[in-house]
């Protein structure tokens, strides 16, 4: 679904280049969970960002069904993660000043969706995290198994194909990262196509098909059939 | 989407409330300044405006003896009255030191006064047979008389219109309303009418007998105080400083009371009709001016230089002044000023414009990872700019409804104390709908274009850099 084709991504750091992906040619299939894992600076975080959209490769071609998101222009782009996919992050990452419920509803509300749909919506994708009874809360109020549920919430408000998370455990205890991983595994079911960055061996375990990148390279590549190994 | 953006820039600005106020606060000061100035500007002129209307723009006033700015120079102090009654010269500004245009026209602070009585007197009828554009003309003379009161004695002027001048030009005293008692009823009769601050300080009512000079009269009326108080207070004018100085310079130098000589502040004078006074003293006004009044349509300059050709036929030095044409230019120049001194209070605004687009910077730096969640969740470039500007827009705006209110509230205490130095009586500022509209409009703007430089920034973030800020 999502193919990278010979991709390089370089950042300028300070007067030196960082070469975070090296030549990557890997696809993300449609439907299940893919894991991508790594040591630290081997390039996860950076595939994600380019699968979602968020940064565009210095070489090489990003293509979401076939449509090559390096030919997008700048409202292109933000139109794709607005429809396309839904990001969740290892610090959360919701607006601190509005209420819960009010960080769902953001991604449909920059859609222009009328106020009522998106409040129902945003209900419901509130009521697939089961928070719906914290709706009100603010998210310094939330702990962080919340926070993070509502930031599930406000990725899959949308339905969109893709959910891409990165580190969505990362920052929570073992028993609340188990319950994000089995919202992810829910999604899944939801016929999402479910993406983790992850350092979590259990995550990682658990996943259909997993990328493990060393060095801005794909290590080794695992595609199972779907299902529990 | 506008709505949400107005909610979602209201929350940030209420999750720094300390810097929104400051912000805030920055853009009312420069606003409130503005409108202040502006609404008692507006204020001044109209009332100015409002005194030359009462004594008719129709109006030509002659003054004897050339130039009515001759005056002031060479008074004798000793014997001027202060505005405030008689025997109160020692309490008042020494008229010789500073130039006070509603001494102008008070026996003994004129020196027109000797002018006046070789320059002879202008035939009103002449002048009227003479000049085609006029509809009717009138002497008004003035004198010092000495006068007796239960409560004080000493010298006051005495107005002498004619029954007919009354009859025609009462807007030049004011109206000449009675509060208590008639007006003249015979011109065989010595009768007195009195204003209403000399008949306070003198002590008088009406049915009283009092001398002057030499001649006992009987007080017949007392007139309502003159509505605009020209010259009513003994404020000097040199107490007044900076901007509130130099309006109430340009109102009493430009004022109508200028123009008839302090003729229409009727407060401080005893009036007997000239009928009268020319029978018990004869013929020895001080002070004569004469009061013509234009047909409609008639063209104001032609009107001027034909009066001025007719009085040199008639060997009279004198100079016309029309109403209209001095409104125009006072108007202009109170424009001018106005204009001015909000000129300079706009710098306050645009000093608030910059504190805000200093506030907008820091909110960006600040909101970075903000910016970058709302790209991640599919926020176009221009929908992260109209954020901030509808951020910075509703700060400019809060501060420009707030800054109305607080300069409206600084303009109405202005007014008070400003409209007694002034000379223009009690004047309300003028709020009109342009000011109002205009200024929370413009605030928005200057909000807007305050932010828009560091809206454009954030817009321009790219997206995981901001999601790596701190």
């Amino acid at each position: 679904m999502i193919a990278f084709q010979g991709v390089h991504k370089v950042y300028p750091l300070g007067e030196t280049k960082v070469e975070a992906l090296r030549g990557v040619s890997v696809e993300i299939p449609r439907g299940g969970m893919t894991a991508i894992t790594g040591p630290s600076g081997s390039g996860k975080s950076t595939l994600l960002h380019l699968a979602g959209c968020l940064d565009a490769p210095t070489r090489g071609r990003v293509t979401c069904n076939g449509v090559d998101l390096g030919s997008l222009s700048s409202r292109g782009r933000a139109d794709f993660r607005a429809q396309t996919v839904g990001f969740v992050f290892q610090k959360f990452n919701l607006v601190p000043n509005l209420t819960a419920l009010r960080n769902v509803e953001l991604p449909l509300l920059l859609r222009n969706e009328p106020t009522a749909s998106a409040r129902k919506k945003a209900l419901s994708a509130l009521a697939v995290v089961e928070l719906t009874e914290r709706g009100r809360h603010r998210p310094t109020k939330l702990s962080g198994g919340e926070q993070q549920r509502v930031a599930i919430a406000r990725a899959l408000v949308h339905d969109p194909e893709v959910i891409l998370a990165d580190e969505p455990t990362g920052n929570l205890d073992t028993e609340t990262g188990r319950r994000i991983l089995d919202l992810l595994r829910r999604l899944v079911a939801m016929n999402k196509t479910v993406v983790v960055v992850t350092h979590n061996a259990e995550i990682a375990a658990d996943a259909d098909t997993r990328i493990a990148l060393r060095d801005g390279k794909v290590e080794s590549l695992y595609q199972g059939n779907g299902g529990k190994r | 989407m506008t709505l949400h953006l107005v909610k979602l820039a209201l929350g940030s600005i209420r999750s720094r409330r300390t810097r929104s106020w400051l912000t805030v606060i920055g853009v009312l000061i420069g606003v409130a300044a503005v409108v202040s100035l502006l609404s008692i500007g507006t204020g001044v002129e109209r009332a100015v405006l409002q005194q030359f209307k009462d004594i008719g723009y129709d109006i030509i006033v002659i003054t004897s003896g050339g130039a009515p700015t001759v005056a002031g120079g060479t008074s004798r102090s000793g014997m001027a009255l202060g505005p405030g009654g008689v025997g109160t010269s020692g309490t008042t500004a020494p008229a010789g030191q500073t130039f006070d245009p509603t001494q102008i026209g008070q026996p003994g602070a004129t020196s027109g006064a000797t002018a006046a009585s070789t320059a002879g007197t202008v035939s009103t009828e002449k002048l009227v047979r003479a000049v085609p554009g006029l509809v009717e003309a009138g002497n008004l003379g003035t004198r010092v008389v000495s006068v007796d009161g239960p409560a004080a004695s000493g010298f006051l002027r005495l107005t002498t219109p004619s029954q007919s001048f009354l009859r025609a030009f009462p807007s030049i005293l004011g109206g000449f309303k009675v509060e208590s008692g008639a007006l003249f009823t015979d011109t065989t009769k010595n009768e007195v009418i009195v204003g209403a601050r000399s008949a306070a300080t003198l002590g008088i009512k009406v049915g009283d007998v009092i001398p002057i000079d030499g001649e006992r009269f009987t007080v017949v009326g007392i007139l309502a105080s003159s509505r605009a108080g020209v010259g009513a207070q003994p404020a000097s004018p040199g107490a007044q400083t900076g901007a509130s100085g130099v309006v109430a310079g340009a109102a009493r130098a430009g004022g109508a009371s200028f123009l008839t000589r302090g003729l229409t502040n009727t407060d401080d004078s005893l009036f007997v009709l000239a009928e009268r006074a020319s029978a018990v003293w004869g013929v020895r006004n001080t002070d004569t001016t004469t009061i013509v009044r234009m047909a409609k349509g008639a063209d104001v300059g032609q009107v001027l230089s034909q009066i001025t050709t007719e009085l040199s036929a008639q060997g009279v030095r004198g100079t016309p002044t029309s109403v209209q044409q001095i409104a125009a230019s006072i108007q202009g120049t109170l424009g001018m000023i106005a204009t001015v001194l909000a000129s300079i209070a706009a710098v306050a605004v645009v000093v608030g414009g910059v504190g805000m687009m200093n506030t907008m910077y820091t909110s960006v730096v600040e909101r970075t990872r903000e910016i970058g969640i709302l790209k991640a969740i599919g926020a176009r470039d221009g929908q992260v700019m109209a954020l901030f500007l509808v951020d910075s827009g509703l700060m400019g705006l809060i501060g420009g409804v707030l800054g109305l209110a607080a300069g409206g509230l600084l303009s109405l205490f202005g007014t008070r104390l400003l409209g007694p130095a002034l000379g223009v009586g009690s004047f309300v500022p003028v709020f009109g709908a342009p000011l109002i509209l205009g200024v929370v409009a413009a605030s928005f703007v200057i909000g807007a274009l305050s932010g828009a430089w560091p809206a454009w920034r954030a817009s321009r973030l790219n997206p995981v850099e901001a999601l790596a800020a701190e």
